[in-house]
């Protein structure tokens, strides 16, 4: 490796290590908000279970979106200087690092993921034109981006409107909440350990086969379900008011739904950050790109740890920030939010398409006040977001040609 | 860049509740009518001194919400998502706020003329402004009802409560209709008796006060109208 490549990679680590310590400390926490607005969670614990979780999530889940932000935005096979291509991936997480930065100065809603892709579009496009843009893969990414908060919406709504119809509207709501939640976390906890061992590198590294994943997951799920109705148990009934002795529940069951938030959110947004420095690190290595290689774990170790370090140092003060904002959730409306968000981003995850968290817990928001929910839902932040999705990826991707093109004059090549 | 967020989750959620103004405004009418109360057996008793005092708080509490219902208009733009019709809300508001406006234009007109009451014209006077005040009351009632089956997010068995709270209301309304017949038509008995601008104005007492219920009643309508499926 000549001493550029190196300069090259290290500069991208540390860039990848900022844009991961800035996920961790805005994203999460605005994905984080809902559960600490309900107090479900404490401060110190959200920042505890987003750094933890997210960690495990971007290491054991993250690979998948990861790829796609890797290899298959721009296509590798139409550009022939692999130099071009490091230092295209260079641009590109320097612009979206430099992009974040402006926005959460500005207080922008813009997403981290939008201005990756957006970025990596904009190297793309100078260096060998529209041809290399892998169009298809975009129009299925931009879908992504519409499609994500709506089926978050709709999953929310079910939710609440499950807790409504199953909970609220029997006769005891307290005995159908001792039930129906510790139903509820089941499940999650079924999709969270599938999710953890079905065609991931932990699930291969175990040996483990579809089935046995799947056995393995819904024994999780009962042995949650059943520490969940021990849990809520120990809830006793306190004066008449059996609604709130639901809300108290769900304060309980919460912590799980949180944990879920903290581990999708992790899955899918640390291909951000890593996603192309996991590209210049093969460039680097095999001399090639290959789009199918895998990435190294340790890049999302790099990835999970930033986002982690990202929590613990600056992600209290923002969540502390939000959490005293938002007080309007009660902990049956923050868990379907929590609920329908967090499978949303799974979903996604590992269907290896990159969405923004934050947008897709707003439509979630939404889809809870569309369920009659919530007294007061600002939906001026749907047109706030559009803004923001037409904005970003041109001004990302502007950003990213120009620096590209200052850099390759500068290196040559 | 201490203290800098990109949160979009915050404007989604950073308007405060409207129903949470609409209860601090529901309040101001319980006391107001709390007040109102007193200041009406003192006038019908000859107490004008006591009543005079009370004609001033009543003034203050009417002031003061008004300006909890500007503050509910002003932050209720049209992006605004509600679990209820925005139309009916703003509408439902309106009427609490009449409640107040009659409250404190009877008090005003009642401090205008000091209008002695005939002993035997008294004891109705005073049966028909308690039913007016149950009234008021029962409406209350309905409210904070309401506010238990909004947090439920309409719930049938909570629809049913709000239901039965509002027929109370217009079964009270009727009663203090009744009851304000009656008083004209021995307002009217006594023609001969009395002078004829004091006879004025005691039927006009007896409209002021049964304005109170008549809104009263326009309120829990519009809630029924809300909690419409």
């Amino acid at each position: 490796m000549d001493p550029i490549t190196i300069a090259i990679l290290v500069g991208a680590g540390a860039l990848g290590f900022y844009m991961a310590w800035n996920i961790g400390s805005n994203d999460v926490a605005n994905s984080m908000a809902t559960a600490v607005g309900a107090k479900a969670i404490t401060f110190k614990q959200a920042v505890l279970i987003a750094g933890v979780l997210n960690f495990v999530g971007a290491v054991f889940v993250g690979s998948h979106v990861t790829e796609t932000i890797k290899g298959n935005i721009v296509d590798p096979s139409l550009i022939h200087n692999n130099f071009h291509i490091l230092l295209g991936f260079f641009s590109s997480l320097l612009a979206a690092s430099i992009f974040v930065m402006l926005s959460t100065w500005k207080e922008m809603p813009v997403s981290t993921t939008h201005s990756v892709i957006g970025a990596l579009v904009g190297f793309g496009l100078v260096e060998s034109g529209a041809s290399c843009i892998n169009w298809a893969k975009l129009g299925e990414v931009a879908s992504s981006w519409v499609l994500s908060p709506i089926v978050g919406a709709i999953l929310a709504f079910l939710v609440f409107r499950g807790i409504v119809k199953l909970i609220f509207e029997k006769e005891k709501p307290a005995e159908a909440a001792r039930i129906v939640g510790p139903g509820i976390i089941g499940l999650t906890i079924i999709l969270i350990s599938s999710s953890l061992l079905m065609k991931t590198n932990l699930g291969r590294m175990l040996n483990i086969n579809l089935y046995e994943a799947l056995i393995i997951a819904v024994a999780c799920g009962i042995t949650g379900m059943v520490v969940s109705m021990i849990a809520l148990r120990k809830i006793k009934m306190k004066g008449n008011d059996e609604y709130d002795v639901v809300e108290r529940m769900f304060r309980k069951l919460q912590i799980v739904t949180s944990c879920y938030v903290a581990f999708s959110h992790g899955a899918n947004d640390v291909a951000n950050a890593i996603g192309p420095v996991a590209g210049i690190f093969s460039i680097a290595t095999t001399g090639i790109l290959d789009p199918k290689a895998e990435v190294p774990t340790f890049l999302l170790a790099i990835g999970g740890l930033g986002i982690a370090m990202g929590c613990m140092t600056w992600g209290h003060k923002v969540m502390r920030t939000l959490g005293y904002r938002i007080t309007s959730l009660t902990n049956t409306r923050g868990f379907s939010v929590d609920f329908g968000a967090a499978t949303t981003v799974l979903i996604a995850s590992k269907l290896g398409l990159p969405i923004s968290t934050s947008h897709t817990v707003v439509g979630a928001v939404i889809g809870v006040g569309l369920a009659r929910g919530l007294d007061a839902v600002d939906l001026s932040v749907i047109k706030k977001i559009i803004v923001s999705w037409l904005l970003t990826v041109p001004a990302a991707a502007g950003l990213s040609a120009v620096i590209f093109l200052i850099l390759r004059g500068i290196v040559g090549g | 860049m201490d203290d800098r967020v990109r949160a979009p989750i915050f404007s989604t959620l950073r308007r405060k509740s409207p129903f949470e103004g609409m209860l601090e405004h529901m309040n101001k009418v319980k006391k107001c009518i709390e007040v109102l109360k007193e200041g009406l057996k003192d006038y019908y008793e000859g107490n004008f001194e006591k009543f005079s005092e009370i004609a001033k708080k009543v003034s203050k509490l009417e002031h003061e919400a008004d300006l909890i219902k500007g503050n509910i208009r002003a932050h209720l733009p049209r992006s605004i998502l509600m679990p209820v019709d925005k139309g009916q809300f703003q509408w439902l508001l309106r009427e609490q706020d009449a409640i107040l406006d009659h409250a404190e234009n009877l008090a005003e007109m009642l401090e205008m003329r000091h209008t002695k009451i005939p002993k035997e014209l008294k004891p109705l006077f005073i049966e028909h402004m308690e039913k007016v005040m149950e009234t008021v009351n029962a409406m209350e009632e309905a409210m904070d009802r309401f506010k238990i089956l909004l947090e439920t997010s309409f719930v049938t068995k909570e629809r049913d409560m709000v239901k039965e709270k509002i027929h109370e209301v217009h079964r009270k309304e009727w009663e203090a209709d009744q009851i304000k017949y009656k008083l004209t038509r021995e307002i009217y008995k006594m023609e001969k008796k009395l002078k004829p601008m004091d006879e004025y104005h005691l039927l006009k007492i007896a409209d002021w006060v049964d304005d109170i219920a008549d809104h009263a009643e326009n309120v829990a309508d519009l809630i029924r109208a809300m909690i419409a499926r």
